[in-house]
């Protein structure tokens, strides 16, 4: 039997009682709007909230969805909305990304796996300390741990970390222009 | 602008560091048993007396309209638990009756003449009612979170 890939075929699937297709939408995207939630700054709990909201959602537009193809944004940019309110409740102010189905959130846009792995495989192109810094970081070592292995003083962590984060950021649009 | 939290998100992403717990990811595929086939959805709608307020003693306020009804749900966050007070109006007929669903636990309630209906020691977190009507579709409300 044909097994759906396309995550507009897996929406659809979904939409017509095919639990397995739910569960491989689930697959697909359940770590990315996991990444965009705790991306927001929630606890693990909060974010639990905000990403199961995501669901909830989507089964509230099972059958409206205008782009299926565009699921995936879609439920990233679902899930920034819910951590959002989470947020907003603890902080009055907080703006709330407005939700245009396939249209991608840019800031959701940057946790597709191609890109994290981009990201990643970018790191190794980057001088010391950012190269070390960043992998540490990534491994959610806090900026003491950081600062011993670096031999740098804690205070100078924050800002060398906006250093290379912005170092890998002109690196990404290097190679995007060269391709 | 997309602002640096994305960026180490996208880094622990690949570097597989905060994966996405079994438990959400198994809560996530569990949703899909709470779909209401052919229900119409009824949206969030402002409180003539409080809209989505949450009073000092913890009550909160929340207000569905579709297809015609008004949920007006009074709900309670108390010892780690929700209660729900709730009316329908206008009363949705003889035979209705509705679900009070969290992702874990649901009550089903019969409507009083009034559309009221009661449910209580549900566990925090996503809740949602769903009003059943004897020959026309279920109407159910939004999901919406409900946390001390």
């Amino acid at each position: 039997m044909h097994e759906p890939r396309d995550s507009g075929e897996l929406l659809k699937a979904a939409a017509d009682d095919d639990q397995r297709a739910w569960d491989m939408l689930e697959s697909r995207y359940g770590p990315r709007m996991w990444a965009t939630a705790r991306a927001c700054g929630l606890s693990e709990a909060d974010a639990a909230d905000a990403v199961q909201g995501a669901w909830l959602r989507l089964l509230e537009h099972l059958h409206t969805i205008r782009d299926p193809s565009g699921i995936g944004a879609w439920l990233a940019t679902t899930t920034r909305r819910e951590a959002m309110l989470i947020l907003r409740k603890e902080r009055p102010g907080v703006p709330l990304p407005e939700i245009v189905p396939g249209d991608p959130d840019p800031a959701a846009a940057v946790l597709e796996a191609d890109i994290s792995r981009r990201l990643w495989n970018a790191v190794s192109g980057l001088h010391e300390p950012c190269r070390t810094l960043l992998r540490l970081v990534a491994t959610d070592c806090g900026n003491r741990q950081v600062a011993g292995r670096l031999g740098v003083p804690v205070g100078s962590v924050g800002p060398t970390r906006s250093r290379c984060l912005e170092r890998l950021r002109t690196l990404i649009h290097q190679q995007e222009t060269v391709q | 602008m997309i602002n640096e939290e994305y960026f180490l998100a996208a880094l622990r992403l690949a570097a597989g560091h905060d994966p996405l717990p079994e438990h959400v990811s198994a809560a996530a595929r569990d949703a899909y048993g709470l779909r209401v086939p052919q229900a119409v959805t009824a949206v969030p709608a402002e409180c003539p007396a409080s809209r989505e307020v949450r009073s000092a003693d913890g009550c909160k306020m929340v207000r569905f309209v579709a297809a015609g009804l008004t949920f007006d749900l009074e709900v309670t966050v108390g010892d780690g638990l929700i209660d729900v007070a709730g009316q329908i109006v206008p009363h949705p007929g003889e035979g209705s009756h509705v679900d009070v669903r969290t992702p874990h636990l649901t009550l089903t309630r019969r409507l009083a003449r009034t559309g009221h209906f009661a449910a209580t020691g549900l566990p925090p977190g996503w809740l949602s009612v769903v009003c059943h009507r004897p020959g026309q579709p279920p109407v159910q409300t939004r999901w919406v979170r409900i946390r001390p």
